[in-house]
């Protein structure tokens, strides 16, 4: 086990019936992940993006509905994802 | 100046086509919010397919005597345009530009993002050069 995975914190969250992860809902998180210390990453469809990266959360192709996996870890790892974790439901 | 203080960076879109660009801007807008200022530069001094070095220069300019810009470019004479306009600037402008080596559509978005973070012109440039190594499918 190196340091970093002892250090990864995840969160489980669920988008929206009706809100996909592109778009606006996508520069939102974007702009919250980047907010923190920690790398965050974002999973869904079997594919892990870069929280803080626009293109890689676009690519993600995430839809409504959809139940996320999010991992982030550093200084401020367990703030980063329970904010996101908060976010993410309340997208819109 | 590393125009960090007040506000976010501009965007400038520097296009052969002024409805691509416009409609670039219209979707860099959308994901990033409406706190980014984004000028385009589209198509030629009269209308038609083509760059206004005129134009161009102004809007880098502009930009620069604000919270910096990060220009980005599509094809062959836009680059030509924005190269001369570099040569345009002011030693405080240049250094308050960033011309980012990216793909249009792309480095606009996340440039744009990144700008909305309150990002340096430099951050944002450096973000729509990842661009590149971005796979899409």
């Amino acid at each position: 086990m190196s340091p970093s995975s002892e250090a990864r914190v995840e969160r489980h969250a669920t988008l929206p019936a009706e809100v996909a992860l592109h778009a606006r809902p996508a520069g939102a998180l974007v702009r919250a992940a980047s907010a923190f210390a920690a790398d965050v990453f974002v999973s869904a469809n079997g594919r892990r993006a870069n929280a803080k990266s626009i293109l890689d959360i676009l690519a993600l192709g995430a839809e409504g509905g959809v139940e996320l996996l999010i991992d982030a870890s550093g200084d401020d790892a367990t703030e980063a994802a329970e904010h996101l974790a908060l976010l993410v439901p309340a997208l819109a | 100046m590393d125009g960090n203080g007040n506000g976010a960076v501009t965007l400038v879109l520097v296009s052969h086509s002024a409805e691509l660009a416009a409609g670039l801007a219209e979707m860099a807008r959308q994901i990033a919010g409406p706190t980014v200022p984004i000028v385009t530069v589209g198509g030629a001094v009269d209308g038609s397919l083509g760059t206004d070095g005129g134009r161009v220069l102004d809007a880098m300019k502009a930009g620069a005597a604000g919270a910096g810009a990060v220009v980005l470019v599509d094809l062959g004479s836009s680059v030509l345009s924005v190269r001369a306009a570099l040569t345009e600037l002011t030693p405080e402008e240049l250094a308050n530009v960033s011309v980012a080596d990216a793909p249009l559509v792309e480095g606009a978005v996340a440039a744009a993002v990144a700008a909305s973070t309150g990002c340096t012109h430099v951050e944002a440039a450096r973000v729509a050069e990842e661009a590149r190594s971005v796979a899409k499918l």
